[in-house]
């Protein structure tokens, strides 16, 4: 029984059109007991998230069952059709095989290593599963792919590196410090994006956190939006002799905190790193002070280096993942396609040995006088004849599964042998 | 069948550094696996070699020099394979293994020979198993101090490579540096000591000079001041790591002097 996978995704189809189609849980289910009550599919997950809209099924005629489920789809949503087709993309068993992989494990995503996607597909598949649309074949293809997204996920690194500048902003402070538990950050200046990097750092533990800003209601506001403590403007050098990381975003003109006062505060530390994250344009932070020993400034040019490196980082690691994805497609397709030659083998031997033994008994039946001898030589020769025919047809038969393309095969085997119809 | 498993150990050790440093560049699971397994090899070869010295000496294999340096070595790739397991740091065989490698290759083959009569006192066993110990220590001390000035040379250049992902943090590895080091030290300091001591029992004098002997003095002179620097000028960082480097290089010229100098511990 065929098994494809199609739709459209963020690499065709347009966020416009993909915003149209998606379809939510309600619908869904709706939808797929549409699919279910036709005779077309045997078994049907859809998945829709904002980036895909994908039928993944088992069908006699592919070809007719993604035309149902499309028509059906954009029925649904009040698409035309026709703007709909000539994006969508059909797989067949290999390629549907891999494809359920590689978007499982976020290699098909538009950024690859988000975590996002393996929830969804697995929400999609149990929706599927209540509306009993889930059978033989797709349940082991879904419990796979969960598998080696897994897999993906702790033997690759493709979703280890930071890609938003913020979080490539806790990573670094990570390289620097022995872990950022009890680590005192310090918030110049209340920017949108010094408060998502501060509250980053306090999801990985860093406390206390100061705000200095020229602003006494302002700093008090977000001192307590952050569970911390305001600072006085004037008091500002001071804060730096007692904190591990600044993170500054004012929108003054002149450099705020000048390479002078740091060099002061850095006498007192006794070598405890100084980590300034300076999401400021202009910049708060003198670049003079990247030549002080135990300082490390990253301006927001420096971080956008970082993402990028985290993301060629990230592509590297993809390649292996692909690779890894190849191998567990060819090891899930022998498992399936050995169970599905196999009770055909089975039925081939025991049709052949039933036929030798009716020959052989009637042979002996008409020779009155044989010695055991005779009678074990007939044995022997008439077990040869069927292993030696019934050879080239099985290693036939676990080549093409293996190749998974078993299927017209089988029918022969079936339609030559006699064996009946295949369930 | 003593020179085969040496040989054999320093193939391993060998192998396992190339791959340790392939890993650096290719980070694989499997080429991370295949260092550790070349490593054990090499280990469990050197492990029955040294077995069978001992047997064949009817003492522990420190009587000479190379014989000394290679029980070092063994206990040096034990204890990067179980730190490595311990702290999950996987690229610090790419930086002992070399080390390990430098100080195997004047081991093998070296005849067999035992203490002369003279040396023979349990207190030289000890100070030559000390100072092996103290070595180990500073062997991982220069991997640390290496490991912090690439890493620092990364976040200060803001240019992330290969080295910013695997190294582990600078806190983390100037706490190593500063830990081996005040493990090393004691060790080091006692051998040497014992040195002095047992040299005025055998030959009457504590000072005679000999070339093993003096860089060895040169080595602990510089690895007391970094340990005082640390301790009570604050040094740490790059500047503590410098100062590991040119003890670690004393220790090395120290050991090449014994091997290749004429002197009282001359092979």
């Amino acid at each position: 029984m065929p098994l494809f996978v199609a739709g459209l995704s963020h690499r065709n189809a347009p966020v416009a059109l993909r915003e149209q189609l998606a379809v939510d849980e309600d619908k869904l289910r709706e939808l797929l007991v549409d699919l279910q009550a036709s005779d077309v599919l045997r078994e049907v997950v859809v998945l829709s998230t904002c980036n895909r809209v994908e039928v993944y099924g088992v069908a006699e005629a592919p070809g007719e069952a993604r035309a149902l489920a499309f028509r059906a789809l954009c029925r649904h949503r009040g698409v035309d059709l026709g703007t709909v087709e000539p994006l969508l993309y059909t797989h067949l068993d290999a390629d549907a095989v891999r494809h359920a992989f590689r978007v499982s494990a976020s290699l098909d995503s538009m950024m690859i290593g988000e975590p996002q996607i393996l929830g969804q597909v697995k929400d999609a598949f149990a929706l599927a599963q209540a509306c009993e649309a889930v059978g033989p074949h797709l349940h082991p293809l879904f419990s796979q792919a969960f598998n080696v997204a897994k897999r993906v996920r702790t033997e690759t690194e493709i979703a280890r590196h930071a890609v938003s500048v913020s979080f490539a902003a806790v990573e670094l402070a990570k390289k620097i410090f022995d872990g950022l538990g009890g680590r005192a950050v310090l918030l110049v200046g209340a920017g949108k994006m010094s408060e998502l990097a501060a509250k980053h750092l306090v999801e990985q533990g860093a406390f206390p956190i100061y705000v200095a800003n020229r602003t006494w209601a302002r700093a008090l506001e977000l001192a307590r939006a952050l569970a911390g403590t305001a600072v006085p403007w004037d008091e500002l050098p001071t804060a730096l002799a007692a904190v591990d990381i600044v993170v500054t975003s004012t929108g003054a003109t002149e450099p705020v905190v000048t390479r002078a006062a740091v060099m002061r505060v850095m006498h007192g530390r006794r070598g405890r790193p100084l980590f300034f994250i300076d999401i400021a344009v202009p910049r708060d932070v003198e670049a003079g002070v990247d030549g002080l020993d135990d300082v490390y400034r990253y301006d927001i040019d420096d971080l956008k280096q970082v993402v990028d490196a985290n993301l060629r980082e990230r592509a590297r690691e993809a390649q292996r993942a692909e690779s890894l994805v190849d191998r567990e497609v060819g090891k899930f397709l022998a498992r399936q396609g050995d169970a599905e030659v196999i009770p055909t083998i089975v039925s081939l031997r025991a049709r052949l040995e039933e036929i030798r033994l009716g020959e052989v008994k009637k042979t002996l039946a008409r020779l009155p006088e044989v010695t055991p001898e005779t009678r074990a030589a007939i044995d022997a020769l008439s077990s040869a004849m069927v292993n030696k025919i019934l050879h080239a047809p099985i290693t036939k038969l676990r080549e093409s599964s293996r190749a998974g393309a078993s299927r017209s095969w089988l029918e022969l085997v079936h339609e030559l042998f006699g064996l009946g119809r295949r369930s | 069948m003593q020179p085969i498993l040496i040989n054999a150990a320093l193939i391993g050790y060998v192998g396992a550094t190339g791959l340790a440093l392939a890993y650096l560049v290719q980070r694989h699971d499997l080429v991370h696996r295949l260092t550790v397994l070349c490593a054990l090899a090499g280990w469990a070869a050197h492990t029955v070699a040294l077995i069978l010295r001992a047997v064949e000496l009817g003492a522990p294999p420190l009587g000479t020099l190379p014989d000394a340096i290679s029980v070092g070595v063994w206990g040096i790739v034990l204890l990067e394979v179980l730190i490595e397991q311990r702290t999950g740091v996987r690229v610090l065989g790419a930086f002992v293994l070399p080390v390990v490698v430098v100080l195997s290759l004047k081991v093998t083959g070296a005849p067999a020979r035992t203490l002369a009569p003279a040396l023979a006192s349990a207190w030289i066993w000890i100070h030559i198993a000390l100072a092996m110990v103290g070595i180990a220590a500073f062997v991982f001390n220069f991997a640390g101090a290496i490991m912090y000035l690439l890493q620092e040379r990364q976040l200060k250049t803001k240019r992330p490579g290969a080295f910013y992902y695997r190294l582990p943090a600078l806190q983390t590895l100037d706490r190593l540096t500063f830990r081996t080091l005040a493990l090393g030290f004691p060790f080091l300091t006692t051998g040497l000591v014992l040195g002095a001591m047992w040299a005025r029992v055998a030959w009457g004098s504590a000072f005679t000079f000999d070339p093993l002997a003096f860089f060895s003095l040169v080595a602990w002179v510089i690895y007391a001041g970094t340990l005082a620097g640390r301790a009570a000028a604050g040094w740490h960082g790059r500047r503590a790591a410098y100062f590991s480097i040119f003890g670690f290089v004393a220790l090395v010229v120290t050991l090449g002097a014994g091997l290749f100098l004429p002197g009282r511990h001359g092979s």
